[in-house]
């Protein structure tokens, strides 16, 4: 078996953030004349909605702050802050330096906002396993943060959200959850993809589907397993990236998992896709409910195209923390219904003339 | 010790054809002419949001130009919504101290030059901008929340309260100067659009324009109108977040107290006071112990600080409610109005037989507070 | 608009970000923001504490007489919360004005200040909000 660095690294500290205002999917349905069946066929029932002076920073800040809480982690002792978005409030100005400040881990920290679509924050939890493993930083703080946009209209204003999710990775020792593996797969692959200078992006509809999202999980999954000699039984958990409330069922039966694996990190359906939060808010409310010893599969997508999949094993260390910040399902149960007017209003769809 | 030997006030409106130099002049030129100056030393410019409303800066200097006052000594004073008594104060410590022997009191600002949701953003800088008004307090936000701490605190419903707007509006139907000059029903405030719940447009100020002046001797050799005894001032807390009892004024106690102290003043006929919201009046009242606390709101509807109550009668001006209040330039309005209810000559509802005053000026909820007390002379 | 300096956002980040406020050496007592001397006693002795992130309103204001560029979440609601060793004045978000009341806890959370304009800077900084989690 090739060597596993990824062994010495675990997960200290998870924490979320769902912004508490919610989209029912009629709301959208009945604005833009779809029938019914377009948001039942994706698996949906609302959406989380950041309100009009929230963005990925302030939602990012939140979850970290959650997360540092459940590892009780001095902040100076993070070394490296990265930052996974698409939707930075800044073309240019960096959002994890706005986070580091606001922990208090500034100025002895590496900083950097990552993009890869919804895989930027994966592809950080990847790069932090390497700093914490080579011991060139005790800790590094991961966030994905997204108020995922959508042209309106579009069908993928059903599901567009958002939603942060943070987590502490440092050494396994100590840590709630060890890494055991991991494995990426990417390509050059247009599925979904936003130009400079443009407020929404494009997507290819069915194209996001079977040469995107299901040929690149799958094939970082069964690179991960084929590496630890793992086989899906061996999980207790798996979550994967969820654009949809469809799409990570689907993909979890073409490997072989069955949906009771799949359930509780699925949060899609409650608070539609965070993008780079999507599958790792599911990663935090597993690790809100596992139990010591049970092993968990996440494999976030982002398009572009890639995926990563680790695997993680659960100490008994992660009942200690649990309760040290909101659970996940906290901050799915806070809510407050708006309708599309408001929904249009806090997410800027109206434009307004300012001086 | 000086004297008031002339006033000038022009009437708080929407004056948009004129600008804050022509207001200044017109105030300053009856000022001039009432009390028959020839010259004068000083003029002195109380003014504070023509600063963003006609930007200018030495505006002293370049008013005291424009009415023709070239080689005159000038010196602009900024203190918020205090700004009017801050520049009597500093006319009285030159006078005081033989610098000058007569001084030209000028207060000016405009309201009326933007949209009232800019000048909102415009006023709430009278707040601390590192603090309250880091937020978007608009207008009233933290009057607004004083009063319902008062009305929690003191059990005081929202009704007995809309007795001071009601009373404010009586008086100033008589006042010539007033910009709100028609009377209301306690139960109309409440009835009105709210501003800063559980405040209403008809516990709020209007948005008007005006310029009122003195002229200000340290000999009274002419026709004095009163003679204003001493003047003071104090500091208080940046925001009200920081008072332990929110519901006193402290730079008002501390203030009062310092000028009963140096002036020995008991009792009052006639009171000018600063109420730029209802509740700002209450407490102010209270602060001034003209009421128990928690029980100014039931003494204003019970009448105590009418013509004829208990009480010296409060504004009849019609106060900052009323009258209005154009930011800088009220402090002058108020000592202008004393000097003529004590001299028998204000124009609209009068003190008879007035022989003393207090004026109350204040920024903010407090973050400075200048009070002044007045004599009737002869 | 270009009010706000990129100095002056700068100058101020910490307080802003992370609820520091000053607290006398001399008496005791904590002040937020930190000032140059203690409000309570004029010391200049002074250091930092960081304030506790949950408390209670004590009051509120609910304003519609709102600057134009905060339209877009008006009526905005203004409390005074007492966080114990301190209190402050400060905006009250996500939550329907008419589910507010006196005594309510609340929980500081790091939203937009304001917007400068469109290409001014974004000013962070904490508001609160009730609290309703855990």
């Amino acid at each position: 078996m090739a060597l596993m660095p990824e062994r010495g690294a675990g997960i200290h500290g998870w924490g979320v953030y769902i912004p508490r205002f919610r989209i029912p999917m009629q709301e959208i349905a009945r604005e833009w004349g779809w029938p019914d069946h377009q948001w039942r066929a994706l698996g949906m029932m609302e959406k989380a909605v950041a309100g009009p002076d929230e963005d990925s920073t302030t939602m990012g800040l939140e979850a970290s702050l959650n997360a540092i809480r459940r590892a009780g982690v001095n902040p100076k002792d993070i070394g490296a802050v990265f930052f996974g978005t698409e939707s930075k409030p800044y073309a240019v100005k960096p959002s994890a330096t706005i986070i580091a400040e606001a922990i208090g881990a500034t100025p002895l920290t590496m900083a950097s906002d990552l993009e890869f679509a919804c895989r930027a924050a994966s592809e950080g939890i990847k790069a932090s396993i390497g700093l914490v493993t080579s011991g060139m930083v005790k800790y590094a703080l991961v966030i994905g943060s997204d108020t995922a946009q959508a042209n309106p209209g579009d069908v993928l204003e059903f599901t567009a959200s958002s939603g942060a999710a943070a987590f502490i990775i440092g050494s396994s020792k100590g840590s709630a959850a060890v890494f055991e593996g991991s494995s990426t797969y990417v390509t050059d692959t247009p599925d979904f993809w936003r130009r400079e200078g443009s407020p929404y992006p494009r997507h290819g509809e069915g194209f996001t589907g079977e040469p995107a999202y299901f040929a690149h999980i799958i094939g970082a999954v069964r690179g991960l397993m084929d590496k630890l000699g793992l086989k899906p039984s061996d999980f207790n958990y798996a979550v994967f990236h969820q654009p949809n409330g469809r799409f990570p069922l689907k993909v979890g039966e073409m490997l072989g998992f069955k949906p009771e694996q799949l359930k509780l990190g699925l949060v899609t359906p409650m608070i539609g896709n965070t993008y780079n939060g999507s599958a790792l808010i599911g990663l935090a409310r597993i690790l809100d409910y596992a139990k010591p010893g049970e092993r968990i599969l996440v494999a976030p997508f982002g398009s572009g195209a890639g995926s990563d999949a680790y695997s993680l094993i659960v100490t008994d260390v992660v009942e200690e923390k649990r309760g040290r910040a909101p659970l996940v399902d906290d901050y799915i149960n806070d809510k407050i219904s708006i309708p599309y007017s408001v929904y249009a209003k806090f997410r800027e769809l109206i434009r307004v003339v300012r001086e | 010790m000086v004297y008031v030997t002339g006033v000038g006030l022009v009437n708080v409106d929407r004056h948009y054809d004129k600008s804050t130099r022509r207001l200044a002049f017109e105030a300053s030129t009856a000022a001039l002419e009432s009390s028959m100056a020839e010259g004068v030393d000083f003029i002195i410019v109380a003014s504070s949001i023509s600063y963003l409303h006609e930007p200018q800066l030495d505006l002293a200097s370049y008013i005291a130009s424009s009415m023709g006052l070239r080689g005159v000594r000038s010196i602009t004073v900024e203190c918020g919504e205090a700004s009017g008594l801050a520049a009597v104060m500093t006319a009285k410590a030159l006078i005081d101290s033989g610098q000058a022997s007569r001084v030209l009191v000028v207060g000016v600002d405009k309201l009326s030059e933007y949209p009232s949701w800019r000048v909102y953003k415009n006023l709430s800088l009278l707040y601390d901008t590192e603090s309250d008004a880091f937020y978007s307090i608009g207008l009233g936000g933290i009057a607004g929340l004083l009063m319902r701490l008062y009305m929690n605190v003191y059990n005081v419903d929202r009704l007995t309260l809309a007795y001071w707007p009601a009373l404010m509006h009586q008086n100033a139907k008589a006042n010539p100067y007033a910009m709100l000059r028609f009377a209301i029903t306690p139960e109309k405030v409440l009835e009105a659009q709210p501003v800063a719940e559980p405040l209403t447009l008809l516990d709020t100020f209007p948005l008007g324009d005006g310029a009122a002046a003195l002229v200000l001797e340290g000999k009274a050799s002419r026709g004095v109108l009163a003679e204003i005894v001493d003047v003071e001032s104090a500091t208080g807390y940046q925001s009200i977040a920081l008072s332990d009892d929110p519901l006193k004024i402290e730079s008002l106690e501390v203030a009062y107290g310092r000028l009963v102290e140096r002036t020995g003043m008991g009792s009052v006929d006639v009171v000018e006071l600063h109420d730029s919201f209802t509740i700002t009046g209450i407490l102010i009242l209270e602060t001034l112990r003209f009421t128990e606390r928690g029980k100014a709101a039931e003494a204003v509807a019970q009448g105590v600080f009418s013509v004829g109550g208990e009480g010296p009668v409060v504004n009849p001006s019609g106060g900052l409610k009323a009258r209005g209040h154009p930011i800088g330039a009220t402090g002058v309005y108020q000592v202008a109005e004393v000097a003529l209810q004590l001299a028998g000559e204000f124009p609209g509802l009068k003190v008879d037989g007035a022989r003393s005053g207090l004026v109350v000026s204040i920024n903010a909820m407090g973050s400075s507070s200048y009070v002044a007390y007045m004599r009737a002379v002869g | 608009m270009g009010e706000w300096s990129s100095a002056r956002v700068w100058r101020s980040r910490v307080y802003r970000y992370r609820l520091i406020a000053g607290r006398c050496r001399s008496c005791g007592r904590a002040h937020y923001p930190p000032a140059n001397a203690c409000p309570y006693c004029g010391s200049r002795d002074l250091d930092e504490v960081e304030l506790p992130r949950v408390g209670r309103l004590i009051s509120y204001s609910v304003v519609y007489a709102t600057p134009f560029e905060d339209r877009d979440r008006s009526p905005v609601v203004i409390g005074l919360i007492d966080l114990g060793i301190a209190r402050l004045v400060a905006e009250v978000v996500d939550v329907k004005p008419g589910d507010l009341r006196v005594g309510d806890r609340v929980e500081a959370v790091f939203r937009r200040i304001a917007v400068d304009g469109n290409t001014g800077l974004i000013v962070y900084g904490i508001k609160f909000r009730p609290v309703r989690v855990g």
